[in-house]
C-alpha cells in the first residue's frame, strides 16, 4: 500500500503556492497535515503528480481575536484547538469538536484548513464551522478574498475553492459568553468519522446544522426558527419530521440518526 | 528524489529519498530501525506511532520529506527516558502485550498519555487509546499498566 | 499433580520471558528482516468475483520480474489439493495464481517484483487484465441450490459437503414446546495486526530453500512446499520468527507461501512479500459466515428434547491446506447441542462454495456460530415458556454427576461442572439486581438487558477425529526435545509456534515444575523446522496440552538419565535419588544440574561405564490417553444498555466463569480469555466483511471495517473453576480460543432481553445500530398490523 510517484515541492510563501498552482501541469495538490491525503495516496485513491508542501509557509499558524471576530490560520492543528488555544466561547465549542476528531497522533498533524478544503462529508470541521458561520479566507491568482462558510462546501469533497486557490484561514465570530452551543456526533468508536452530526449554536442568531450527510452539511432553517423562537428542546420525532422535508437522500435509518444527533445537540446546548 | 535531514533518536541522518517514501518506511527500511511497525498504512491502527518533535504522529501517513528538519524518536530511542522505563516495566507486570506487534506504537501513545494527561482516569485512558488497535490483549492489561504509571508519577 | 510450591512451576504467575524484546523494539517479524539484494513483491489480484478467459498482459520491461500461472505450470508447480475422507465431498484445486478462471475478488493473478514495494505496486498498476465476467455465487443459501452460478465448472452444484446427523428422531414427537428461528453470523476477517508475510531465498551454500513466514504451522508449510515444488524435506527450511498474532488465519497455507518461494528460486534473489491491510481485508475476509434455521424442542417442564437444524456455511471458493473447507460445517453439524443434554438430534449441515475467499478456522472455528444459534434458541424458548433463561440453562446443562458424558452425536466430555460455571456467572453478574434495575428503568431512556452464553470447546483436536476427516495434517504424538546445557540450564525445542500466547514462558514453567529450575534457566525454542521436532503446529487450543505434555514426558525420560549420573556421583542407588531444585538428591547430599553437565560435557572420564549414551538430551512425546480431547467450558454473562433511538449497544458489565482445567499461569490464562472476549465483541457488534451483489468487497480498509477498540469492553470480571482433565499431563485443558466463542451469544441475548418489551429479537451479527433499529421498527410495524387486523 504505497503511493504512486509524485513530486514534492516545499513552499516558502503563499505567493509561491499560488504561482505553483497557477502554473500547474497535471494534478497538483496542496499538502496540509497530510492526514487525509496521506491515507488516500497510500491507497492510490489520490495520485497527484505534484504536492505543494505548506509546512514551511509563514503566517498560517495564527490564532487571534479582534473585537467580535476570531482569525484562525489554515495550518492550526486539531491538537492546538483541543488544547484550548482558541479563546472564549468559540474556543470552548471548537475544543469540544477538536477533541472528538480522530486520535491525538492524527490531531497533532491534521489541520483545520486541510479538513475544510478536503470537505469529507463525514468530517467534523465542515459541519462545526458552518454552525458557527463566518468566512473562509483564500488566496488565488486574483488575490485574497473571503468566501462565506455558508455554501462553501458544495458537495462531497467539493468546495468553492478554485483550482488555483489556497485556503489560508478562517474569519469566525467570537461568540458571546451567553451563547449556547451543542454538538453531537454519532459514530461507533471515539475518533472515527461521523455517521451523523448535529451542531447548534444559539446566540445573536440561531444556527443548526445537519452534518455527515452523503453530501455537504446543511443548515436546517426550520429548527433555527424554532430555536430563535425560544425552543429549548426538540424531540426526535419533530427533528425527523423536519429533516424529512429536506432532500438529503436519507434512508430511514440515516434520517433517524441525524434527527437524534440534532435533537441531542439541542439538548446539550440547554443542559 | 528529495534531500532530507532528520535527527533520529539523537543521531543526525541525511538522505536522498523518493518523495513517496513514508516516514515509517524510512525509519524501518532505510534506517533499519524495525521496532516501529505497520499495521494498516492508512492512519487507523497506531502501530506506526513515533514522536516527532516530542509529539506522537502516525509515521505511515507522514512522508519522510515532510519530516525534514525534525527530531524523531522511535521505540529504540527511549533508553534514558523515565516515563518509558516506567511504562515498560508496567506493561511487563500487567501482561499488556501478547504478540508484541502493537506494543511499540502503544508505548509511544501511552507515553504521550502519562506525560500530557497526568490526571487521566480509566475512562480517559481508554478514550485516548482508541487510536491504537491491539488485536491480542483486549486492552485490560494495557489500561492497567498506564493507570499504574500515572499513579506512580503522581506520587 | 502440581503442588503449587514451585516458584516458577505450574500455577505460578510468572512474568513473560518474551516481553523484553517486544518492549524495546527488538522483536523480529518477517517484515523486519531484510536480505542483501532482496526484491519486494506486489501482487496483481482479481478485480472481479467470477470470470473466465483470464488474459494477463505484463507491464513493459518486466521480463524476469513478472510471473503468472503459466510460469508456474511451465515449471510443473503443483496446485494445492485438499482431500477429505467424508463421502460426497467435492474436491478442487486451489491454484496458487489464477489460471484462466477467477473465483473471488483478491485472488492472486500475477507476481510483480521490484527493488521497492512501491515500484512493485507501480507494476501492478501497469498490468493489463482481460476476462469475461460471470455471474457470481455470493449467497450461500440461494447458491446451494441447483441452477446457481457454479464456482467450479466440473461440479454438479456448489455444495461441497452435505452432512446429516440424525439420532433418535422419533423423540421429537414428545415435544410440547418448540421454537423456530433463523440466525446468521456474517463474514469477517481475522485481522491479526501483522498480516501474512513471506521472505524466501534459495541458500546456495546450504542448498536449500529458506522461507521466513508469519506462520503458526512451520512444519506443515514445509510439507506443502515439498509437495508443490517437488523438493525434498531436507531442501526446505521454514522459519516462523516473531509472529504478530495469528488466530487461525496463519494456521492454513496462503498461496503466497508457495509462489513467493518459487519466484525467489526463479530470480535467484531473496523475495519478500508483506500483505498490506487492504490485501488482508479483501483476500482474508474469510471467517465465520454461517446461517442456521433451528428448531429447539422441549417438554412442558422445559427439558430439552432435541434440536433440528439446517445449517449453511459459506466456505468460499477453495479448500485451504491442511484443514480443508468443511471443518466448520461438520463441526457445526455435529456439535450444535453445545453443553446440553438432549435425546434427539436432526441436523443437516452444508458447506457451500461461493465466490469469496476460502474460509479459514478463525479462533473458535465453528463454535461462535454454533453457540450463537444454540444460545439464542435457548433464550427464545425461555421466553416462550415464560422462564428465566438462566434457569432453563441450568436445568439442561450436562450435570457434574454425568461426567464423563457421551453426547448425542458421540462426543466425549471428559470432566467439569457446567452448571456451576453458570451459577457462578449468574452470581457475579448479580441477576436479581439487574432484574430489579430493569423494573426501575433508566434515567437516560436506555434499555438494560442481561444475556448468557454457555459453550464447550473441544481442545487439542485428537488424532482419530482428524483422521476421520482425512485432513492433510493429522496430529499424533506431539514431541519435545529437552537438552541439559553445559551450564546446567535447559533448552527446549518444540514444533508448536508461539505468536502471543506466552509459550516461551508457560512451556518453560512445565520444565520448572518437573525439575525445580529457575525460569531464566529454561529457554524454549520454536518456529524453526531446522531446530524443532515435527509438529502440526499451533491451532485448536492444543499447544499447552500437547507441547506441555510432551515436555513433561520428555523431562521424565531426561530426568532418569540425569538421575543415573547423579546416583553415580552420589554413590547411591538410582532408586534413592530424586530431582528437586535443579539438583539430584540422594541420601548423602545433592548434585546440582550444573555438576551433572560438567561431568557429561567436560569431564566424561568421570562417567560410569553404565551411563546412558543418549546423554543429557532427550526427545519424547505425548498424546492424551485415551485419544480424546479435553473439553474446556465457560459461561459468559453480559449486561448491555441499548439506546432505542440510535440502536447503539453499550456493554455495561461482562462476566466470565470458565474452566480450562489446571491453570499453568493465571496471568496468561486471563490474558488469553480477555483477548478472545474482545474479539468476540468484535464479532458481536462491529466486524463485517460486506459484499455487494457482484461480489465486490465493501470493507477493504479499517475505515469501512470496524474493529473493536479500547472503549468497547470496559468492565470484565473473570472467575475460574478448576477441574483437572483426566486425559492430560497436570490436568490442563486448552483455552486459547474459548474467550472468543460466546460473546456474540451473550451479547445478542442481552440485547434481546433489553428489547423484550418491543418484542424484538436480533438474530444476526454484527448487531449494528442499523440492524437494531430496523428490528425495532419491524416489530412495531407487525404489532400495528396485527392490531389493525384484530
Ligand atoms: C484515522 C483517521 C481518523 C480521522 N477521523 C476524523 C474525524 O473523526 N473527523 C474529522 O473531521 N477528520 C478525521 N480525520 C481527518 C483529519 O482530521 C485530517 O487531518 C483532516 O481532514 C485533513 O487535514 P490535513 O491538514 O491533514 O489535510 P491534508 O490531508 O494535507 O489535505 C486534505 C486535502 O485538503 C487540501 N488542502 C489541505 N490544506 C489546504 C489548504 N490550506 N488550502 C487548500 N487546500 C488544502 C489538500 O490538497 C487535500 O486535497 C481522520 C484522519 C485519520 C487518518
Ligand atoms: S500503520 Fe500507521 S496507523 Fe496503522
Ligand atoms: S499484542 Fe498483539 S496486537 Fe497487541
Amino acid at each position: 500500500m504505497k503511493p504512486a510517484i509524485f513530486e514534492h515541492e516545499r513552499m516558502s510563501s503563499i505567493d509561491d503556492v499560488v504561482q505553483a498552482l497557477a502554473n500547474a501541469d497535471g494534478e497538483v495538490r496542496v499538502l496540509g497535515g497530510g492526514q487525509s491525503i496521506g491515507p488516500m495516496m497510500n491507497l492510490r485513491l489520490a495520485q497527484p503528480d505534484k504536492v505543494l508542501d505548506l509546512s514551511r509557509v509563514e503566517g498560517l499558524d495564527g490564532i487571534s481575536e479582534a473585537g467580535d471576530r476570531l482569525s484562525i490560520g489554515a495550518r492550526v492543528t486539531h491538537a492546538r484547538i483541543e488544547d484550548g488555544e482558541v479563546p472564549g466561547t468559540t474556543g470552548a465549542y471548537m475544543q469540544f469538536v477538536a477533541s472528538g476528531i480522530s486520535y491525538r497522533s492524527v490531531r497533532n498533524r491534521g489541520t483545520i484548513g486541510g479538513s475544510v478544503a478536503h470537505a469529507d462529508p463525514a468530517a467534523d470541521w465542515p459541519t462545526a464551522l458552518l454552525a458557527l458561520g463566518g468566512e473562509v479566507k483564500v488566496v488565488g491568482s486574483g488575490g485574497e478574498k473571503s468566501i462565506p462558510l455558508d455554501g462553501f462546501q458544495v458537495g462531497p469533497f467539493t468546495t468553492g475553492l478554485g483550482w488555483d486557490e489556497v485556503l489560508i484561514g478562517f474569519d469566525l465570530p467570537a461568540l458571546g459568553p451567553n451563547t449556547k452551543w451543542g454538538y453531537y456526533k454519532v459514530n461507533r468508536k471515539p475518533g472515527e468519522f461521523a455517521d451523523a452530526i448535529g451542531a447548534v449554536i444559539i446566540g445573536n442568531e440561531a444556527r443548526a446544522v445537519c452534518g455527515a450527510t452523503e453530501s455537504a452539511p446543511f443548515r436546517v432553517f426550520d429548527i433555527e426558527e424554532k430555536l430563535s423562537g425560544g425552543a429549548t428542546e426538540l424531540s426526535v420525532a419533530d427533528a425527523r419530521e423536519i429533516l424529512s422535508g429536506h432532500d438529503a437522500g436519507f434512508d430511514d435509518y440515516e434520517l433517524q440518526i441525524h434527527a437524534v444527533a440534532l435533537s441531542r445537540a439541542i439538548g446539550r446546548a440547554f443542559a | 528524489m528529495s534531500d532530507l535531514t532528520i535527527n533520529i533518536n539523537g543521531e543526525h541522518v541525511t538522505a536522498n529519498v523518493e518523495p513517496r517514501l513514508s516516514l515509517a518506511d524510512f525509519i524501518r527500511d532505510h534506517q533499519r530501525l524495525t521496532g516501529t511497525h505497520l499495521g494498516c498504512e492508512h492512519g487507523v491502527c497506531g502501530a506506526c506511532t513515533v514522536l516527532m518533535n516530542g509529539e506522537p504522529v502516525r509515521s505511515c501517513i507522514t512522508f519522510a520529506v515532510v519530516a525534514d528538519g525534525t527530531e524523531i524518536t522511535t521505540i529504540e530511542g527511549f533508553d534514558d527516558d523515565e516515563p518509558m522505563a516506567q511504562l515498560r516495566q508496567a506493561f511487563h507486570e500487567n501482561h499488556a502485550l501478547q504478540c508484541g506487534y502493537c506494543t511499540p506504537g502503544m508505548l509511544v501513545a501511552a507515553r504521550d498519555i502519562v506525560t500530557r494527561l497526568p490526571d487521566a482516569d480509566e475512562d480517559r485512558v481508554r478514550l485516548e487509546l482508541a487510536g491504537n488497535l491491539c488485536r491480542c490483549t483486549g486492552y485490560v492489561g494495557i489500561v492497567k499498566a498506564i493507570l499504574s504509571v500515572l499513579e506512580q508519577r503522581c506520587s | 499433580m502440581p503442588d503449587g510450591t514451585s516458584e516458577f512451576g505450574i500455577g505460578a504467575k510468572v512474568l513473560r520471558k518474551e516481553d523484553a524484546r517486544f518492549l524495546n523494539g527488538h522483536g523480529r517479524y518477517v517484515a523486519d528482516i531484510a536480505r542483501p539484494k532482496m526484491l519486494e513483491a506486489a501482487i496483481v489480484r482479481s478485480p472481479v468475483a467470477h470470470a473466465n478467459n483470464l488474459k494477463v498482459t505484463a507491464p513493459e520491461d518486466s521480463k524476469g520480474r513478472f510471473f503468472t500461472a503459466d510460469d508456474l505450470s511451465a515449471d510443473c508447480v503443483a496446485p494445492i489439493h485438499v482431500v477429505s475422507k467424508f463421502p460426497g465431498h467435492k474436491g478442487s484445486d486451489y491454484p496458487h495464481l489464477a489460471n484462466g478462471k477467477l473465483r473471488f475478488v483478491g485472488e492472486a493473478v500475477a507476481v510483480c517484483l521490484a527493488e521497492t514495494r512501491a515500484a512493485a505496486e507501480d507494476m501492478v498498476a501497469a498490468t493489463g487484465l482481460t476476462f469475461d465476467a460471470l455471474p457470481p455465487a455470493i449467497d450461500m443459501i440461494a447458491d446451494a441450490e441447483p441452477g446457481a452460478p457454479k464456482v467450479h465448472d466440473d461440479w454438479e452444484d456448489n455444495v461441497i459437503l452435505d452432512s446429516r446427523f440424525e439420532e433418535n428422531t422419533d423423540a421429537f414427537k414428545e415435544s410440547a414446546v418448540s421454537v423456530t428461528r433463523d440466525f446468521r453470523m456474517n463474514r469477517q476477517a481475522v485481522n491479526p495486526l501483522e498480516g501474512g508475510a513471506v521472505l524466501a531465498e534459495w541458500d546456495a551454500r546450504e542448498e536449500r530453500l529458506v522461507v521466513h513466514s508469519a506462520s503458526q504451522i512451520p512444519h506443515i508449510l514445509r510439507n506443502a512446499l515439498c509437495e508443490c515444488l517437488g523438493l525434498s524435506q531436507n531442501q526446505v527450511h521454514v522459519i516462523a520468527p516473531d509472529v504478530g498474532g495469528g488466530f487461525g488465519y496463519k494456521c492454513v497455507l496462503l498461496p503466497e507461501e508457495i509462489y513467493i518461494p518459487w519466484v525467489a528460486m526463479q530470480v535467484k534473489r531473496p523475495v519478500r512479500w508483506i500483505q498490506d491491510r487492504r490485501e488482508h481485508l479483501v483476500t482474508a475476509a474469510n471467517a465465520r459466515e454461517h446461517h442456521y434455521s433451528v428448531t429447539l424442542h422441549a417438554d412442558s417442564d422445559g427439558n430439552f428434547i432435541g434440536i433440528e437444524a439446517d445449517i449453511h456455511v459459506d466456505s468460499g471458493a477453495y479448500a485451504v491446506y491442511p484443514h480443508s473447507n468443511i471443518l466448520e460445517s461438520t463441526m457445526a453439524g455435529r456439535t450444535l447441542h453445545g453443553p446440553y443434554k438432549m435425546s434427539a438430534y436432526k441436523v443437516r449441515s452444508r458447506a457451500v462454495a461461493t465466490n469469496k475467499p476460502p474460509i479459514v478456522p478463525y479462533r473458535g472455528v465453528a463454535r461462535p456460530g454454533i453457540c450463537f444459534a444454540m444460545e439464542l434458541a435457548v433464550d427464545a424458548l425461555a421466553r416462550e415458556l415464560g422462564r428465566e433463561p438462566c434457569d432453563l440453562r441450568e436445568q439442561n446443562l450436562v450435570p457434574v454427576e454425568a461426567m464423563p458424558y457421551t453426547t448425542i452425536t458421540g462426543g466425549e466430555f471428559d470432566s467439569g461442572d457446567y452448571p456451576e460455571a453458570l451459577r457462578r456467572a449468574r452470581g457475579l453478574i448479580d441477576l436479581p439486581a439487574i432484574r430489579a434495575r430493569q423494573e426501575a428503568g433508566e434515567d437516560d431512556g436506555r434499555q438494560i438487558g442481561i444475556g448468557f452464553g454457555c459453550y464447550i470447546e473441544m481442545t487439542a483436536l485428537q488424532t482419530s477425529a482428524a483422521a476421520r476427516a482425512g485432513l492433510a495434517a493429522i496430529p499424533g504424538y506431539e514431541q519435545a526435545q529437552v537438552r541439559l546445557m553445559p551450564d546446567g540450564g535447559l533448552e527446549i525445542g518444540v514444533g508448536v509456534q508461539n505468536h502471543g500466547q506466552g509459550m516461551e514462558t508457560t512451556l518453560a514453567q512445565v520444565a520448572c515444575e518437573k525439575f525445580g529450575l529457575e525460569i531464566e534457566d529454561v529457554a524454549v525454542r520454536h518456529g524453526d523446522t531446522a531446530t524443532s521436532p515435527y509438529s502440526t503446529g499451533t491451532y485448536a487450543s492444543r499447544s499447552m496440552v500437547m507441547a506441555g505434555g510432551a515436555i513433561s514426558r520428555t523431562c521424565d525420560v531426561l530426568g532418569e538419565r540425569i538421575r543415573k549420573i547423579g546416583a553415580h556421583l552420589l554413590q547411591c542407588d538410582l532408586s534413592q535419588t530424586e530431582i528437586s531444585s535443579a539438583a539430584v538428591t540422594g541420601p548423602s547430599g545433592s548434585v546440582p544440574f550444573a555438576e551433572i553437565s560438567r561431568v557429561w560435557y567436560r569431564n566424561p572420564e568421570e562417567l560410569p561405564d553404565s551411563v546412558d549414551p543418549g546423554g543429557v538430551e532427550a526427545v519424547s512425546g505425548f498424546r492424551p490417553e485415551p485419544d480424546n480431547s479435553p473439553f474446556s467450558y465457560a459461561t459468559h454473562a453480559a449486561v448491555v444498555a441499548v439506546d432505542p433511538d440510535l440502536g447503539s449497544v453499550e456493554i455495561l458489565d461482562y462476566v466470565i466463569s470458565e474452566d480450562c482445567g489446571t491453570i499453568v499461569n493465571p496471568m496468561i490464562v486471563d490474558g488469553q480469555i480477555i483477548g478472545g472476549a474482545l474479539q468476540g465483541v468484535g464479532t458481536a457488534l462491529f466486524e463485517e466483511s460486506n459484499y455487494d451483489a457482484e461480489g465486490q468487497p465493501l470493507s477493504s480498509t479499517f475505515a469501512d471495517y470496524a474493529m473493536p477498540g479500547s472503549t468497547h469492553l470496559p468492565v470484565l470480571r473473570l472467575d475460574h473453576l478448576v477441574t483437572p482433565s483426566p486425559l492430560t499431563e497436570f490436568g490442563v485443558k486448552g483455552l486459547g480460543e474459548g474467550g472468543a466463542i460466546p460473546p456474540p451469544a451473550a451479547i445478542a441475548n442481552a440485547v434481546n432481553d433489553a428489547l423484550r418489551e418491543y418484542g424484538v429479537e436480533v438474530a444476526e451479527t454484527p448487531i449494528t445500530p442499523r440492524r437494531v433499529l430496523t428490528a425495532i421498527w419491524k416489530a412495531k410495524q407487525s404489532r400495528l398490523s396485527s392490531v389493525e387486523t384484530s
